[in-house]
């Protein structure tokens, strides 16, 4: 579904690069988090997706796509394909939260009837049904992310691209906000998180890619935790600390 | 790209399936073009309405514009009329003795009717003058006590020259008549001994003023057009201004997966929405402004009956035409150049 091989790209007038020879592979139906402190590069490799920034070497292939071939022509047809949200959200303020998840639609050509039908369902899942004709201002910001998220599966993309996602949430709405994108990955969709939050990483103990100075340096396929370093992998053993607290107790 | 993994086949399978895959995004997409200028038209419209204090601004700064249009324009077409008014003033007096005959005089007036260039010839006798004298200075009762003096009235017939005013089509062409007065026997005969004809004084000081009259217009063409261009600056710099403030959101759209027409279109139409708005206002200002001015004008002896006629009548669709196709013009312009900067990117 999601394919780099040897990715390197510098930005000019930058002396290290942004990406350095990065190689991953994610299949479909994959919920995947991308870990890493910032300028480590996860933003540089959510844009090469989105088609915003082009590799200097490398070939990136997406969907079946050699991201090569998508001219700026093609440009707009390949991100209707994905479903991109944001740490910050970036909703059209003058436009309710109806018109923003229509918006995504509209502008792929859907007739007015189908997108009277599609938006109820998708602001359902969502659970924002009942806000549908307020502007994102009148929003929490986990309802605006929730928004973000409405739009960006309204059109069923195969991908779903979340750059921190949870960023600017509080503890429980962070939850709530994973706990839907999980809902989407269970519906066929491929999950590409973008992510400081240890706590989230280690809740979900999905596949975890962690990246440090443009490369990268783990890749954990399963049971994956947040470590910005790459030491020896540790899993949680909650028994087993459970236990040692117990006999620390009896030892006391 | 180098480095690649894949063997030579594959990469062929991988650009093939690139192609099909990028045919079949564009087909799937069903551009439905009508229904995608109604989206873009109505997303304007809403964007009109929701921004309504940059849409003000950006009206009003529109409506400045075409007024200086208009005034620049009625300007010019007033100095053109004041310039040509003067010209008509331009007249040759040619003094004769007070004791030529009548007959003399109107022999005198058919012989200079015949160059091609003389438009009309009023002949005025020396009692016709004495008269005109009179009715001049009717409300002056101490002068009309002295005109009215018998004595007074025989020296001023005896001294007040008879006259002939000559209109002529070129003013700049007066050497035919010229040639007439000084030299046909029948003019020199009678011409005053002490009033030489005027042609050359009275042309001088006109040709002077609507010189003047030609350097106010052209001034004023040349102040107009360099307001025009600073004002569509302001009106090209409050539209970027706005959409400036807009460019998370042309960003947003991009990501969406919008093309540049759909992005482009709504601010285009917002825009030429304030281009119509302002083109109606300043139509509507234009004319109440012209009704206002127009008496002041016309007793300044300034001919304006062919543009009062123009505006009084079904032409008047025209200037609010006009003035709605030039805001809409300046409005969708400044938009489409300010917009495509966040496009590019």
């Amino acid at each position: 579904m999601i394919l780099f091989e040897h990715v390197s790209k510098t930005y000019p007038g930058d002396k290290n690069p942004a990406l350095k020879d990065v190689s991953i592979q994610i299949s479909p139906n994959e919920f995947v988090f991308l870990v890493g402190k910032s300028g480590a590069g996860k933003s540089t490799l959510i844009k090469m997706i989105t088609k915003e920034e082009s590799p200097d070497t490398g070939r990136i292939v997406i969907g079946g796509i050699d991201l090569d071939y998508v001219t700026p022509r093609y440009i707009p047809y390949y991100r209707r394909r994905l479903g991109v949200v944001f740490q910050d959200f970036k909703l059209l303020p003058r436009r309710t939260v109806y018109e923003n998840v229509a918006f995504a639609l509209e502008i792929a050509g859907m007739s007015s009837k189908d997108i009277s039908n599609t938006v109820p369902k998708v602001l359902e899942l969502v659970g924002l049904l009942d806000k549908a004709h307020k502007f994102p201002d009148n929003l929490s910001g986990g309802e605006q992310q929730r928004v973000s998220i409405a739009r960006s599966i309204a059109r069923q993309p195969k991908i779903l691209i979340a750059d921190e996602p949870t960023g600017n949430l509080d503890k429980l709405t962070r939850r709530e906000i994973i706990d839907l994108l999980q809902k989407i990955n269970a519906f066929g969709t491929t999950v590409l998180v973008t992510t400081h939050d240890e706590t989230i990483v280690n809740y979900l103990q999905k596949r975890v890619i962690t990246m440090k100075d443009g490369a990268i340096i783990s890749d954990q396929k399963d049971r994956g935790i947040y470590k910005l370093e790459n030491k020896p992998k540790l899993t949680l053993k909650k028994p087993l600390r459970r236990k040692t607290l117990k006999q620390r107790r009896t030892n006391v | 790209m180098s480095k690649s993994t894949k063997s030579k086949a594959e990469l062929k399978k991988l650009q093939r399936n690139t192609r099909r895959n990028l045919r079949r995004m564009v087909k799937d997409s069903h551009p439905h073009y009508a229904l995608t200028a109604g989206r873009i038209f109505k997303y304007g419209l809403y964007s009109f309405g929701r921004n309504i204090w940059l849409s003000i601004a950006a009206t009003l700064v529109m409506i400045i514009t075409l007024l200086i249009l208009f005034s620049t324009t009625l300007a010019s077409i007033v100095l053109s009329q004041a310039a040509d008014a003067m010209r008509e003033k331009i007249d040759i007096t040619i003094s004769l003795q007070s004791s030529t005959p009548t007959e003399t005089l109107k022999s005198m007036s058919d012989t200079l009717r015949q160059d091609p260039n003389v438009k009309t010839v009023i002949m005025s006798t020396a009692e016709e003058g004495y008269e005109r004298s009179l009715q001049e200075n009717a409300d002056n009762e101490e002068l009309m006590n002295v005109l009215q003096d018998d004595d007074m009235k025989a020296i001023m017939l005896n001294t007040m020259p008879a006259t002939l005013r000559i209109r002529v089509f070129d003013v700049d062409n007066l050497s035919s008549i010229q040639n007439i007065v000084e030299h046909d026997e029948s003019f020199t005969e009678f011409i005053h001994p002490e009033i030489p004809p005027t042609y050359d004084v009275n042309r001088l000081e006109i040709e002077t003023i609507t010189s003047w009259a030609n350097v106010a217009k052209n001034g004023g063409l040349i102040l107009g057009g360099i307001f025009l261009v600073i004002s569509t600056l302001v009106i090209f710099n409050t539209i970027r201004m706005s959409i400036f403030s807009r460019r998370e959101e042309i960003y947003m759209m991009k990501l969406v997966g919008a093309d540049g027409s759909f992005i482009r279109g709504p601010f285009i139409v917002e825009a030429g929405l304030c281009g119509i708005i302002s083109g109606i206002i300043a139509a509507s200002l234009s004319l109440l402004s012209f009704n206002l001015i127009e008496p002041g004008l016309t007793s300044y002896g300034i001919n304006l009956t062919t543009l009062t006629s123009l505006l009084h009548s079904s032409w008047l669709v025209f200037l609010y035409a006009i003035m709605i196709i030039l805001g809409v013009i300046i409005g969708a312009t400044s938009a489409r150049l300010a917009i495509q900067k966040y496009l590019d990117n």
